[in-house]
């Protein structure tokens, strides 16, 4: 309770400070009421006590009646008007009820954005704090589930190590010191309006995806004849140019793979990390339920990406051979089948010429890879090839990108699958504005520079200068939350709200308008981007008349709403009634459609050379899903999600193949030392079944050195091997050496063994077996018992985790995380096998090692009806409920561990040591307090999520109704954004659960033959590779024996 | 013509020299060994006690066990040392009522060594739970707390119960054989302290007829109480693995397996301490003579071999099971990464103890000494290979893992043995070590020493 009274203390300390006011003459007066010792003393003494300024500049100490005292005050005098503290409406959800009550969520409509990728969102708060991330499904963008980064950003709102107000660095001369001071506001805004003053103001932002912001960055730019230069660490710019030189416009189109029946895909990892894959994954698995029409997916993969690892068919290749696969393809249909109008044209068929075996060339199946460009043809205008992301930015990237936009169009997928209208506009980061701005900034041309949440410092690599060039701007202003890499460069901090605390709005595809509510006020003393822009805009008095002429970024927002979206989306409707319904729905408008197809410039297709053959190992970076740029690297979250693919967590390493791996006897772990022209870096490497054998693939986003106690230090930053060239950065297929080093390292794999050992644990088709037989591959076995079982009579709680659709993406696991406070444990005890997550994605192997496939499964407590933990808790601290839970009464549990021997599941978790105790503050206010914190010493696992299933009781005991179908949805359920699970009552024969159990052929309980009946089915895996198996039910389970990690 | 028999004591005691030889270790100062010894098992079971209060202050997770090994050295230890326990009884009550005249001399040391050894597992299973204050909730008994109950079905509950019987039943029956020696010392006592506190000891024992009487009786029904529970502790013990559903726990097998491995690991911990014993007091080498121990090195080869037969068949039936989890923990668990646990296993307790066919070694007293602590460290792999092997790899493979051993773990399974050591050197000091009472019966006192009247 003493931590809220701080917070909220700091919050009306916030609100407490002078604001500036806009109004000249309310501006006098505030100045008078500053000023004035008299008027200050009657103010405090005659009304009010004194709520309108802060007593002291720093430490105010309110008592705790005082504090009350103030709050009432603040609300009548906000009511009443009597000062100018803006009167902004949050509503909630339409769904919830407005007021806060106690014990009841409120939850919020909002966005986040990160890069190319934006998500609607709904924030949950509990108490007027949030607690948790979820999918707004009404969202046209989204229709389910979110990804893991957006989920995980709660807690960097609780970050302990956010600065807590303005500051700024006391440079000397030559700025090689570091002092940082606190400032305040004002003295930081006189400074850097009579720096502005000066000209030569640069701007450099992230793509931004608010409509609004961009309006304040353009006003701003207007009035102080700044530059906004647009960058972004994990950027499309090969997407960009490639569709400049093909269509000539300059977009990131969308891209349409629900109605793909055929997708092909040259290391563009849409799946799990290219431009926006939570929707992509929606769409993907759109065309995959219908399983006797399933598209297929098929994959040229240079590191082990998810999208490799879902594909039907995957093929394994070198950064410098995406050029040749796809005119290989090209090659097939052009030249080979003549089908398409430019088999007559001479120099395309030219420009084919070199690539006439590219199959025998790589090392493929000719007759596979024949198959796929004959799949495409087939699927004219149904198909879709995409290329792109680091692991596409080679230097030959413009000419995949301009291949692979001819083979769209030759296939006629342009304007069908291939949308231009529909993309996200707002996409243009660039690394070579980034570049040129750092030269401009070596030569002096920027006087002021203001960076707003990206970090040039930690992303670029050191030999572009960033660092000399900061230090020749005269004044850098940072508007990140933490003196990082790029912080450390910057004479005022001027710290941006967190996306939770404010106002925002995003077009997250053309067409689709979001609004961004802030769900807290602001924990401490910052100010967002948008408002410091106006301030200084007001301050100096210059730039457009709405720039200057509000007071909070919340009247700029409604005002731009009004005149600039309305009309698009809104016309003819009262403002306040559209503002209103944007707000509970959380959306407006709907995604642009119906581009037709552009032309293409064959000039610039023929225009491609092949490259000369290259020998060597050659470098992937790659983002991963959960680390992404690393802008979140201080999320303990983050680090401890096992890796989807390698299940490695809290490190960076460097992959090699089991071949490469061999040949200089290197183990997983050993420490090789990696060179890449000039550079050079240490690593330990990790051998990757499936993985070409000349790649060493390393994921960026780690190595950050000054994000905080929980990232600093971790792998090593793979950004740094970056080389620029050309204009354009270069991320894949630098020729790369390495030497074994003497040096052994741990990393922490949560997963002990890596293929199924011919179990039937991941069941697995493939389409014809499939179309055969529904239950392919699935070993069945007759169990009985002389027990009869226990009797539900009211509802009977189940779930299906549909292995087809399950990507493995591990959004669930952030879900479950946040919702049930699962603790963090740190690397040390992962590698001990402590690991806390109650829901955990086992990924396996199967097949050749060298060519492995791989499959995911969710595993979470079964909730067995023949519970083997029940019988042996000799406490009664797991007891079945008359539901079908698996209850787990913690308080009752004195920690035997017994169940969790007896769990074939393996899905207990036991609290070894106080983790709860541990969370440091604020960090706290992220506990769902719906959910108990586990003290040290008992046993926890998945509950199902129980308390959701008690509030939807609950909600539906008010509404006296029964409950139905979809009432309760889990927390893993609502992220999924394959629609993968499905929970509800087995009871009630309609809920969609109890149909899939009924009904489903695919469905098995895992382990079934142990007879403990779960709960939860699992449906088999369905692949659409021409393979068909024969035999036993083993079948498609790899038995290859492969290392182990633990 | 009968065969002679050779004498239970040497040395042609008289009825008084039994008294001064078998007091003597408790009246006369304390010899430079045995202060030596002490100390030393008295600063491990400081450390002992340091180690075990982190483990209960800060917690479990000091220990190796995870996620999937959820259990480990405790649990590992505790079995060993309940085991070691079930040579005392069997020699002190299951040969008492099969009227083995020769465990006279050996029984008293052999209970003693049960009831420290009990006290010293009995620590485990408190321990090794993740909130030990709660202990007490695994007891059935009326509460106010719901009033909450405990789950009958629970093979831990039953092992409170069988433990805790045993711990009971062994301590009086040990206690009830103390008492006429007591009386002895108190008799014999040259100080007032002496007399009072061997005098409480010794419950008023005047050593009448009447007194004889009732003891002889109660003696006779204890040792009839205590003769079940060298079944039953250990298989209720085994019980723990068997009743579990995990493959290489859930056998059938396990309760012969497990009481055979018990007296075989007592067996040799009885010659381990008694070798040790021979040397320290010397006048106790006719009191404890070679023929005892041969007879114990005997019992040793027997229950080895029942042991090895138990490992072998395990085998035969995870094969002819056809259950592929079972056949696979079989294989891990002599092929996989703990494969030098399960070979380690098999060479201290099948192998070493062969070397008992011959009648010289069974009759060397170092060569017995080796083999007893062979015999010790290869039951303590075998509970590690039962519990470690089985869990580290069960049913799905994303799960498998290793056992974090840390330095805790060998805290614990040391200090341990500063524990028990500690108690068993108080004993041999403070306690008669050979039962004065039982041995004068055997002597030969009266009989012509050729063997005729």
């Amino acid at each position: 309770m003493s931590e809220m009274h701080h917070d909220h203390e700091l919050e009306m300390k916030k609100a407490l400070r002078p604001k500036i006011e806009r109004d000249n003459k309310y501006w006098l007066s505030l100045e008078q009421w500053n000023n004035d010792p008299e008027f200050a003393k009657a103010a405090e003494t005659e009304f009010l006590s004194s709520p309108l300024r802060e007593k002291d500049g720093e430490e105010g100490g309110w008592a705790r009646r005082e504090f009350l005292k103030l709050m009432g005050a603040s609300i009548a005098m906000a009511s009443a008007g009597c000062i100018r503290r803006p009167v902004q409406k949050i509503v909630p959800y339409n769904k919830q009820p407005e007021e806060v009550t106690l014990g009841l969520a409120n939850y919020y409509s909002s966005a986040y954005m990160e890069g190319s990728e934006g998500l609607a969102v709904l924030i949950k708060t509990r108490e007027g704090r949030p607690i948790k991330i979820e999918a707004n499904p009404g969202h046209p963008f989204s229709i389910s589930g979110l990804n893991i980064r957006s989920q995980a950003s709660l807690l960097n709102l609780y970050d302990p190590e956010r600065l807590k107000g303005p500051q700024r660095n006391l440079f000397n001369e030559k700025k090689t010191n570091s002092q940082v001071i606190d400032v305040k506001w004002e003295d930081l805004d006189k400074k850097v309006v009579e720096q502005l003053k000066k000209g030569d103001v640069v701007i450099l932002t992230g793509a931004i995806s608010s409509p609004a912001t961009r309006a304040v960055i353009g006003d701003f730019a207007q009035g102080f004849k700044a530059k906004h230069v647009v960058w972004d660490a994990i950027s499309n710019e090969d997407v960009l140019a490639g569709q400049k030189a093909s269509y000539g416009d300059e977009v990131i189109p969308a891209y349409r793979f629900d109605k793909a029946k055929m997708i092909v895909s040259i290391d563009a990892d849409f799946l799990g990390t290219w431009i926006s894959p939570t929707a992509f994954t929606n769409q993907f698995v759109e065309g995959r339920k219908d399983i006797k029409n399933m598209n297929r997916l098929v994959s040229f993969d240079s590191n082990y990406s998810l999208t490799g690892a879902n594909a039907d068919i995957r093929f394994k290749i070198k950064p410098s051979q995406q050029l040749d696969v796809v005119m290989g393809l090209l090659h097939e249909i052009i030249v080979k089948k003549g089908a398409s109008g430019y088999a007559g044209n001479g120099s395309v068929k030219a420009a084919l010429a070199p690539f006439a075996d590219v199959a025998a060339k790589l090392g493929f199946d000719a007759e596979i890879f024949a198959k796929v460009a004959a799949d495409l043809l087939a699927n004219r205008g149904q198909s879709v090839v995409v290329a792109g992301g680091l692991q596409a930015m080679t230097e030959k990237s413009k000419e995949l990108q301009v291949a692979v936009n001819f083979l769209n169009s030759v296939l006629d997928n342009e304007g069908k699958t291939v949308d231009a209208k529909g993309g996200n506009s707002a996409v243009k980061g660039s690394y070579a504005d980034l570049i040129s701005l750092v030269q401009d900034m070596k030569n002096g041309k920027v006087k002021t520079l203001i960076v707003h949440r990206v970090n040039p410092g930690f992303v670029l690599p050191e030999e572009l200068g960033f660092a000399d060039a900061a230090k020749k701007v005269e004044m850098v202003l940072y508007t990140g939350d933490r003196i990082d890499e790029t912080g450390v460069f910057a004479d005022y901090i001027v710290p941006d709200n967190h996306a939770l605390e404010s106002w925002n709005d995003a077009e997250l595809a053309n067409g689709v308008y979001t609004i961004c509510q802030p769900a807290i006020r602001p924990m401490y003393d910052t100010r967002s981007f948008q408002l410091s822009l106006m301030t200084w805009a007001y301050l100096a008095n210059q730039g457009p008349a709405r720039l200057r002429e509000y007071e909070t970024f919340y009247d700029y927002l409604r005002v731009f709403w009004k005149s600039d979206i309305m009309p698009k989306v809104g016309k003819g409707k009262d403002f306040e009634d559209f503002w209103l319904e944007t707000l509970q729905k959380g959306y407006a408008g709907d995604i642009s459609k119906g581009s037709s197809a552009r032309s293409f410039k064959v000039e610039a297709f023929t225009a491609i050379k092949p490259a000369a053959a290259a020998s060597g190992y050659e470098l992937v970076l790659y983002p991963t899903s959960q680390m992404g740029d690393g802008s979140l690297n201080n999320v303990a979250w983050l680090h401890e999600l096992p890796d989807p693919i390698t299940k490695i967590v809290w490190d960076n390493y460097v992959m090699v193949s089991l071949a490469t791996a061999e040949k200089h006897q290197l183990k997983e772990g050993n420490v090789i030392e990696l060179t890449v022209g000039e550079k050079k870096i240490e690593l330990p490497i990790h051998i990757q079944p499936g993985l070409h054998d000349d790649v060493l693939a390393i994921a960026v986003g780690y190595g950050r050195t000054r994000v905080g106690k929980v990232g600093n230090g971790i792998g090593q930053n793979a950004f740094a091997l970056a080389s620029f060239k050309d204009g354009k950065m270069i991320f894949a297929g630098q020729k790369a050496e390495f030497k074994k080093l003497h040096k052994k390292y741990e990393l922490a794999c949560t997963q002990g063994h890596h293929v199924m050992e011919g179990r039937n644990i991941v069941a697995e088709a493939t389409l014809k077996d499939y179309n055969k037989k529904k239950d392919a591959g699935i070993h069945r076995h007759h169990t009985w018992s002389i027990w009869s079982g226990h009797e539900y009579s009211g509802h009977k709680w189940g779930m299906a985790v549909d292995l087809h659709t399950c990507t493995g993406c591990s959004s669930c696991v952030i879900a479950c995380q946040s919702e049930n406070n699962v603790p963090v444990v740190g690397k040390r005890y992962v590698l001990e096998g402590r690991e806390m997550h109650w829901l955990r994605i086992d990924r396996y192997y199967t097949g050749n090692p060298a060519d492995a496939e791989a499959v995911f499964q969710p595993i979470l407590c079964q909730h067995c009806d023949n519970a083997p933990c029940e019988t042996v808790c000799p406490v009664l601290a797991t007891v079945h409920s008359d539901e079908g839970l698996n209850d787990m009464v913690y308080n009752r549990c004195v920690g035997t561990r017994y169940c969790a021997n007896n769990c074939p599941y393996k899905v207990r978790r036991f609290n070894w040591f106080n983790y709860a105790k541990l969370i440091e503050k604020p960090l706290h206010m992220a506990l769902n307090p719906s959910v108990g914190v586990r003290t040290r010493g008992v046993m926890e696992k998945c509950t199902f999520c129980v308390q959701r299933i008690h509030d939807a009781k609950t909600l539906a005991r008010n509404e006296k109704r029964q409950l139905k179908d979809g009432d309760v949805k889990t927390a893993c359920q609502t992220a999924c954004p394959a629609g993968g699970i499905v929970f509800g009552d087995l009871n009630d024969p309609n809920s969609a659960v109890a149909k899939i159990f009924k009904t489903e052929e695919r469905g098995y309980a895992l382990l079934e033959e142990w007879h403990a009946k779960p709960s939860v089915r699992y449906l088999s895996k369905i692949r659409n590779n021409d393979k068909e198996t024969t035999g036993g039910h083993d079948n498609g389970h790899g038995t290859a024996k492969q290392g182990e990690h633990s | 013509m009968m065969m002679k028999r050779s004498p239970l004591v040497l040395g042609n005691k008289t009825l008084k020299d039994v008294s001064d030889d078998i007091c003597a270790p408790v009246e006369r100062f304390p010899s430079k060994g045995w202060v030596g010894l002490f100390l030393g098992a008295k600063t491990l079971l400081l450390f002992y006690i340091a180690i075990l209060a982190s483990v209960v202050g800060i917690g479990i997770g000091l220990l190796g066990v995870n996620s999937p090994v959820f259990w480990g050295t405790m649990i590992v230890t505790f079995v060993f040392w309940i085991g070691i326990g079930h040579a005392g009884t069997l020699i002190s009550a299951v040969l008492f009522l099969f009227r083995q005249k020769w465990r006279t001399s050996v029984a008293r040391t052999a209970e003693a060594m049960t009831v420290f050894a009990v006290m010293t597992a009995g620590l485990f299973p408190l321990l090794h739970t993740g909130r030990p204050w709660l202990d007490y909730w695994l007891f059935p008994y009326p509460n106010q707390r719901g009033p909450l109950w405990v789950n009958f079905r629970s093979p831990l509950l039953w092992d409170v119960f069988a433990v805790s019987t045993y711990a009971t039943v062994s301590m009086v029956f040990w206690y009830i054989g103390l008492v006429p020696d007591f009386a002895t010392i108190k008799d014999r006592a040259k100080n007032k302290l002496r007399r009072t506190l061997y005098g409480a000891l010794s419950l008023g024992w005047r050593g009448t007829a009447r007194n004889w009487s009732h003891y002889e009786m109660v003696y006779l029904i204890l040792a009839g109480l205590s003769t079940p529970l060298v079944l039953s502790v250990h298989t209720i013990v085994s019980f723990d693995f068997a009743v579990s559903n995990l493959p290489g726990w859930h056998t059938t097998i396990f309760p012969p397996y497990f009481v055979a491995g018990a007296i075989f690991s007592g067996f040799a911990m009885v010659v381990t301490l008694m070798t040790l014993v021979r040397i320290g007091f010397k006048e106790f080498q006719n009191y404890v003579t070679l023929d005892h121990m041969e007879v114990m090195n005997k019992i040793i080869m027997t229950t080895g071999m029942l042991v090895g037969y138990a490992y072998a068949s395990e085998f035969f039936i995870a094969w002819y099971s056809g259950n592929q989890y079972e056949r696979f923990v079989f294989v891990n668990r002599a092929f996989g990464p703990y494969g030098w646990s399960y070979w380690m296993m098999v060479t201290c307790n099948v192998l070493i103890p062969q070397l008992f066919w011959f009648k010289k070694m069974r009759r060397s007293i170092p060569v017995m000494f080796v083999v007893s602590i062979f015999v010790n460290i290869g039951m303590w792999f075998e509970r590690f290979v039962i519990t470690v092997t089985s869990l580290h790899r069960d049913f799905l493979p994303s799960s498998w893992g290793m056992y974090a051993w840390s330095w805790f773990d060998t805290g614990v399974l040391v200090g341990s043995f500063g524990m028990f050591l500690t108690l068993f050197l108080l004993y041999l000091r403070l306690f008669p070590a050979v039962s004065i009472a039982e041995v004068k019966p055997v002597l030969h006192v009266g009989y012509d020493e050729k063997g005729g009247h």
